[in-house]
């Protein structure tokens, strides 16, 4: 009794933990103003929020074969996802010609050397 | 002056929005109510569900019902895929009518660090992991058509995405050796005159009642369904031709390795 008690109070905190983290990503992905901010937002909805959903519907649901799939699907999105941003903010970064205005460290350095 | 015509478009737009509100609303009050049969769609329905199995072979009833009983709709979406195609092949093209060569400029980035994108050590490897996987599973798709959700549209799309995928990974150079403009010309054609001969033949003899002499095979073998597997596969050819040629016009103004436009320069 005790144990399933446990059991859902950690899916319960992991299931809003990931809700969190996913409306963190769609409120950033919406109202951020530059490029690689949103890029970045979008990727906490991506990556923790689906793994936090992944943990808590594992917990409540144990091991068989869907969680077993869920957790394929969320490999390859891990394995996806980062590196469509990182292609994505690497194209941002070659191609933007204002992209010195948003980064401050650069242009510090600039004005040091 | 200007004030009030925004604010008289506003309020159109406004009266137009609520005017079409109510003119679906009044069209779903029209609708049978859930659960109650719709006397004027049960007859096909019926003829579907019932006889689908045997007449078209295909354990999935929607393979059965695009590609055996309206193949003709088909056949209709994947030319307009086709004419999609030409048409961006036509606008986008660099050759010499098109004078593409003074607008080079438009299709490279100035920065010379950009073209080190294509040696990014992080998305080639997620290619070499990646690929095979997303090849197969487009295969998959396209060949249980008959048998599970899926078929041509969708294992095309899946196929036409690691084309661009590989593009992006390794490079055009790298697909170019491969997938030219001649290659891709040939098999869409191929495919969609492969698709509407087969279909053809089994429209002229259905109408006439004829046999056709195309075996429908045991239900649930891969090779079942009769016609439905070749022309899921014709079917897939030509999105993955058309997603990947998409990309690579729009990207660079030409399908393949541009040998006209070389030899100009």
């Amino acid at each position: 009794m005790t144990g399933g008690w446990i059991g859902f109070w950690i899916t319960a905190v992991l299931m809003l933990a990931g809700m969190l983290a996913f409306t963190a990503g769609v409120i950033g992905a919406n109202r951020f103003g530059f490029a690689l901010n949103r890029m970045h937002a979008a990727g906490i909805g991506d990556t923790a929020g689906l793994f936090l959903v992944f943990l808590a519907v594992w917990v409540a649901e144990g091991i068989h074969m869907d969680t077993v799939k869920l957790g394929l699907i969320v490999f390859f999105m891990w394995f996806t996802s980062p590196v469509s941003s990182h292609f994505l903010s690497q194209i941002e970064y070659y191609t933007n010609p204002g992209l010195y205005q948003f980064l401050h460290r650069e242009k510090q350095q600039k004005g040091d050397a | 002056m200007k004030k009030v015509f925004d604010r008289f478009y506003n309020l159109i737009a406004v009266i137009c929005c609520l005017l079409l509100i109510g003119v679906l609303l009044y069209a779903v009050s029209l609708l049978p109510s859930y659960g109650e049969e719709n006397p004027r769609s049960v007859e096909v329905v019926e003829r579907y569900v019932e006889h689908g199995l045997e007449e078209t072979g295909a354990t999935n009833i929607v393979a059965g019902m695009i590609l055996d009983y309206r193949a003709f709709d088909t056949l209709g979406e994947s030319h307009v895929l086709f004419t999609a195609l030409i048409c961006v092949i036509i606008l986008l093209g660099k050759d010499k009518k098109n004078m593409r060569r003074e607008y080079d400029s438009y299709y490279t980035v100035e920065a010379e660090s950009y073209h080190l994108l294509q040696t990014d050590t992080i998305v080639r490897l997620v290619g070499y992991v990646l690929l095979p996987g997303l090849f197969l599973f487009g295969i998959y798709i396209l060949l249980n058509g008959q048998l599970s959700p899926g078929g041509g549209f969708s294992g095309g799309a899946i196929m036409g995405a690691a084309l661009i995928i590989f593009a992006v990974a390794f490079g055009f150079e790298t697909v170019d050796r491969v997938f030219t403009e001649k290659l891709l010309k040939t098999v869409t054609f191929v495919a969609l005159s492969f698709y509407s001969f087969a279909k053809g033949y089994v429209f002229f003899t259905g109408a006439n009642g004829i046999d056709n002499h195309i075996p429908k095979g045991v239900p649930g073998a891969i090779l079942s369904g009769g016609l439905i597997l070749p022309l899921d596969i014709a079917v897939g050819f030509v999105v993955a031709c058309t997603m990947f040629g998409f990309y690579s016009l729009f990207r660079r103004g030409s399908i393949g390795h541009d040998i006209t436009f070389m030899d100009q320069q």
